[in-house]
């Protein structure tokens, strides 16, 4: 259940819309943030407080790649995988990182310290081959030695 | 109003309206899989591609307005060539499950298939999995998500039509999914529609699942008796296996389409009634514990009233019909009961509880021609008197057509009736509580045996017809009248049901100048 | 040659409206609604030969012309942040560093069509783009650049960030406003067009985060000077994105119609390794990719267009002559395959047909018939679909069968029989 409070902020971001469900996508993100997932609570709440089914928010939820419905690991790699990052080692990086880490990508590790995915274009061919680190910061340049570094870092 | 041309034909229609419209007008079937008349148009299957002069591109029919002047092909090659594209596409994942799939014989993916000769298959690789394949997705409703061509027709069901949301369609590509919301159910009173729409067997129904391929059935159309509300249906039954299903002829209920009274839809209460029609049936006709022949049965009654009716007794004679009579059914029971044996009492209301109903297509009244029996037998005594006066030992002949009076007046009172009336006759189609108390029990029709009219509750006249005899020894409840009313000098004497329905339209006001032809198979309203 | 879009991105703090302003920023704002009337500013963008930067090179005056001035519903300016097109990312430099030009284009564009709010669309993995502009568009709102009467005027104006959620297909302009509604980004069937039904049912104009930045300058200095930069009907200069197999990966801003052998030899320093080009997409991975004999071509929408290929998003990627071309092939049927939005048949089953038939190739399991059947399989998908992702699929996947066989074929026969 949101209390009285979150919604107040939810309202924030919902008043800047001229339709409430426009909002749906930035307060998606918001709860993630908060949660590091959606829940079905959350989609049942959200669905409350938006006056929509509740299956239009599971499908707006499973359409997009950002949001997830199972918490990622404390370090997550998404590792861009098209053009120019294919072109300039990508794939040795993703090969490096799942034999390092021992899964697949895709995966989390039991420990749930680390996650790895592969994606498609984050528009930063500049820096390729680069990956998101954490959904925030795109790291670029790549090689085995910047990605010892992350790995240690979190470990 | 805009003039078009669509492959050589011309036609006009009004503004506003789409291509595949005027087709469907000109009677030229455009290939269809999202597109349905009764839903918000989703433009997404791609089939109903046709040229139309002077664009550039290929236009979905199901989209595009019409112009005046604008001129269609539906069959040009182009046109042919994109059709076969879209099935291959559909194709590339769809299971070829069609031994397994009730849809067989009545799928589209199947049947647009064999029209465009899509034979020769370019499909090399393992298809897309999906989570789902035969899944209960509700009480009614079998899902597989591998079937599933993803025209969401069933999604904008169940939005703009119940407005239950129950379905969507997950994740995206080709690992789109339809699924109902995790933990839900498509459990709305009309859920069997959304099987009726899909166009595949991804949606199957349960009740159905396995039981007959659909080819071995024959269709008669006929109204629902459920309630009121008089949905037209088609009664759906095995013309080529009587020996299978414990010797059940009906297999399903459709709906049909009737744009005044339920347009597409029926509801599940609707849907799922057709057992009694085979199962727990009156198979002959009984008089205590022996099984007899229709003379004596005739015999026996005849005894009973010809004296009253000499003695002019005839206010000794109750007769409780039913609102689950025909309108021929009803004015044969006038003629005979209020005319030939005048003075006898007469009514068909009953105190039933009212059932469940909506503002969709679910009435209060679960009896399908309470108007007709208003109309025709215009009671001037209540059903509750007549019980007072049996349970006086004013009544001698009791006469009940279908009503269960165990249920609607409680076992002591059924019994001490049956103790106090002469004869107590119980003429209906199925078996309940009250046979058991009659002391004859005559095996009448039920309404897939019938030829004639039901009057819905907007006073609509509607057809039905008969899909098969009438099991074992059951008779037209007027066949009945009639063999009655024969013995007493009475006018009961038809031959076809259209008679009864000609004295019907002479003698009833409201149904003036009304016709079995002019009924056709959309119905008339009566003139109050 | 004078920057356009990148002049900024040199400076120190260049984001900050304080550093902004004493560049002249906002001058064009105030020039547009105090001196000029919106017809005039629509008129100035027509003669600027200004087209769409984000991939469809669409005239941007006319585009704003299109928005009825009789309907009586509000209008909105969208701005397509999306940038998904792989090959693509020079709107994150105008977002990180440049942000107030973006907002002073937003002031004069919604002046000109009569709008009062718009919506600035930023990819959600673009977390500091969305910092940046939301930052920027606090200071302005502060400063009185932003909200009720603007700079003095009685022109009122709001602008919203809104982030989306990982989805390509969000680019394109319809899905991006069915996301912007709080819905997946299934594109709309058209018509109508956004121009008359658009956001929330509304008259909107959907445009590119650069082609937005580049009206303040044409305000400033006059239509006539941005058309004479660039080619006949492509004025101004573009941000040309460069990746791959460079030695110098990264933003340069250069005329339209400045020749591809330039972009790639003189400004991103060649190809590293000694290695020589095979290929280069010239506009993102949906444009038809070329061969070393078409280096000389004119980077502008039309001449593009005629060698069969496309100007796009101006995301040129480069291969060298180590690249396997089934594999590149393989790449960008894997992009389409992940990011078809699957709303229509040919699409939703093709992109991923399309993608697994392509794979037999690459793991050797192909056979003639594959052979035989792929180009057909790759062209039946365009020109059958709601929006133009199929035709990029056919398009551009279409292009590494046809310009490279012979590599498909030699993948083919080294198959072993199964």
């Amino acid at each position: 259940m949101f209390s009285a409070e979150y919604k107040q902020e939810l309202d924030k971001i919902t008043n800047k819309y001229e339709q409430k469900r426009a909002a749906l996508l930035p307060l998606l993100h918001k709860v993630q943030d908060k949660d590091g997932l959606i829940t079905p609570e959350a989609e049942k709440d959200l669905a409350d407080y938006l006056e929509l089914p509740v299956v239009q928010i599971h499908e707006v939820v499973s359409f997009y790649h950002l949001y997830h419905q199972e918490k990622l690991g404390k370090c997550h790699f998404a590792i861009c995988q098209t053009s120019a990052c294919a072109l300039r080692g990508a794939e040795d990086i993703i090969g490096y990182i799942e034999k390092k880490l021992n899964i697949k990508a895709g995966e989390k590790t039991s420990d749930g310290k680390f996650s790895l995915e592969t994606v498609e274009c984050l528009g930063a061919c500049e820096l390729a081959p680069m990956l998101q680190h954490n959904n925030d910061a795109y790291i670029g340049f790549l090689d085995k030695k910047k990605i010892d570094e992350i790995i240690s870092k979190q470990k | 109003m805009p003039l078009l041309t669509i492959d050589g034909k011309q036609v006009e229609v009004p503004a506003g309206t789409t291509i595949i419209q005027a087709a469907d007008k000109l009677g030229i079937d455009i290939p269809r899989y999202c597109y349905h008349p009764a839903l918000p148009v989703s433009g997404n299957c791609r089939i109903c591609m046709v040229e139309v002069e002077k664009q550039p591109k290929m236009q979905i029919a199901c989209y595009t307005p019409v112009t005046d002047g604008m001129v269609v092909h539906t069959k040009s090659p182009k046109v042919l060539e994109v059709r076969k594209t879209v099935l291959e596409f559909l194709l590339v994942n769809h299971p070829v499950d069609c031994p397994v799939c009730d849809q067989a014989g009545e799928c589209k993916l199947q049947d647009y298939y064999m029209e465009h000769g899509q034979y020769d298959s370019r499909l090399s690789n393992v298809k897309v999995k999906k989570e789902k394949k035969a899944v209960s997705i509700g009480p009614t409703v079998m899902l597989d998500q591998e079937r599933c061509i993803l025209c969401t027709r069933c999604v904008r069901f169940a939005d703009t039509i119940t407005k239950t949301n129950e379905l969507g369609v997950f994740e995206r590509g080709d690992h789109s999914q339809l699924d109902v919301y995790p933990g839900k159910q498509v459990d709305n009173k009309y859920s069997g529609n959304v099987v009726d729409i899909c166009p595949v067997g991804a949606l199957t129904d349960k009740d159905f699942r396995f039981k007959c391929r659909v080819w071995y059935l024959a269709q008669t159309k006929s109204v629902c008796p459920g309630c009121s509300m008089g949905c037209n249906i088609t009664v759906e039954w095995d013309k080529m296996r009587p020996h299978q299903h414990k010797k059940a002829r009906v297999m399903r209920l459709k709906p049909r389409l009737n744009p005044e009274v339920n347009n597409y839809w029926i509801s599940d209460e609707g849907r799922y009634n057709y057992r009694f029609i085979d199962e727990n049936r009156i198979l002959h006709p009984q008089l205590g514990d022996s099984l007899i022949t229709w003379e004596r049965a005739i015999d026996t009654i005849i005894a009973a009233i010809k004296p009253l009716k000499d003695a002019h007794k005839t206010s000794r004679i109750g007769v409780i019909a039913s609102a689950q009579l025909t309108n021929e059914d009803l004015f044969a029971v006038r003629k005979l009961f209020k005319e030939t044996l005048s003075g006898a009492l007469v009514d068909f209301r009953v105190p039933q509880k009212p059932g469940f109903s909506d503002d969709f297509l679910l009435k209060a009244d679960k009896n399908p021609n309470t108007a007709g029996a208003n109309q025709i037998l215009n009671p001037e005594i209540d059903t509750a008197q007549i019980i007072q006066k049996a349970k006086a030992g004013e009544i001698d002949v009791l006469y009940v057509f279908g009503q269960n009076l165990v249920s609607l007046f409680g076992k002591d009172v059924v019994a001490e009736i049956a103790k106090k009336v002469k004869l107590l006759v119980y003429q209906g189609s199925n078996i309940n509580e009250t046979c058991s108390y009659a002391n004859l029990n005559l095996p009448s029709s039920v309404y897939a045996e019938k030829e004639g009219t039901f009057t819905n509750c907007q006073n609509r006249v509607q057809r039905i017809w008969p899909a098969f005899t009438p099991l074992a020894e059951a008779k037209g409840d007027w066949e009945i009248a009639g063999l009655l009313s024969a013995k007493l000098g009475g006018s009961v004497n038809y031959q076809r049901s259209s008679d009864i329905f000609k004295d019907i339209a002479a003698h009833v006001a409201p149904f003036a100048e009304m016709t079995y032809e002019k009924l056709s198979d959309q119905g008339l309203v009566l003139k109050v | 040659m004078e920057k356009i879009a990148s002049r900024h991105f040199g400076v120190e703090n260049s984001h900050h409206l304080d550093v902004y302003v004493n560049g002249n920023g906002y001058a064009a704002a105030k020039k547009a609604i105090t001196q000029m009337t919106p017809a005039a500013v629509i008129e100035e963008v027509k003669k600027s030969n200004l087209r769409g930067l984000g991939g469809a090179g669409f005239p941007t005056g006319m585009k704003w012309g299109f928005i009825p001035q009789n309907n009586p519903k509000p209008k909105y300016l969208v701005i397509n942040g999306d940038e998904g097109e792989p090959g693509t990312f020079k709107d994150k430099y105008i977002f990180e560093l440049d942000p107030h030009s973006l907002i002073e284009g937003i002031i004069i564009t919604c002046y000109a069509i009569g709008s009062h709010k718009s919506y600035v669309y930023i990819r959600g993995e673009y977390k500091k783009s969305i910092q940046r502009v939301q930052e920027a568009i606090d200071e302005a709102y502060k400063a009185g650049y932003l909200g009720k009467g603007i700079m003095g005027s009685n022109f009122d104006i709001d602008i919203v960030v809104h982030p989306g959620a990982g989805a390509y297909i969000c680019g394109e302009e319809t899905a991006l406003l069915e996301s912007l509604e709080g819905k997946k980004g299934f594109p709309r069937l058209k018509p109508p067009f956004p121009a008359v039904v658009g956001l929330f049912g509304c008259p909107t104009v959907i445009n590119n985060v650069e082609t937005i930045a580049c009206v303040g300058p044409i305000i400033n200095k006059g239509a006539e000077w941005y058309a004479k930069l660039g080619s006949e009907k492509n004025g101004g200069n573009r941000l040309f994105c460069v990746s791959g197999h460079v030695n110098k990966p990264g933003v340069y801003e250069l005329p339209n119609g400045t020749t591809l052998r330039e972009i790639i030899y003189d400004h991103a320093g060649g190809i590293p390794n000694g290695r020589k080009l095979k290929a280069v997409i010239p506009g993102g991975i949906s444009a038809p990719i070329l061969t070393p004999d078409q280096l000389d071509v004119k980077m502008d929408f039309d001449s593009l267009k005629a060698i069969g290929s496309m100007a796009g998003s101006g995301g040129i990627i480069v291969m060298d002559d180590s690249t396997d071309m089934v594999w590149a092939a393989l790449v960008a049927a894997r992009f389409f395959a992940h990011e078809s939005c699957g709303q229509c048949s040919p699409c939703r089953e093709g992109s991923g047909w399309v993608y697994r038939q392509v794979k037999r190739f690459y793991d050797g399991h192909a056979k003639e018939h594959d052979l035989k059947n792929l180009p057909g399989i790759v062209n039946n998908i365009g020109g059958n679909t709601i929006c133009a992702f199929g035709d990029a699929v056919s398009m551009a996947v279409g292009s590494y069968v046809s310009k490279f066989r012979h590599e498909f074929e030699s993948k083919m026969k080294t198959s072993v029989s199964v």
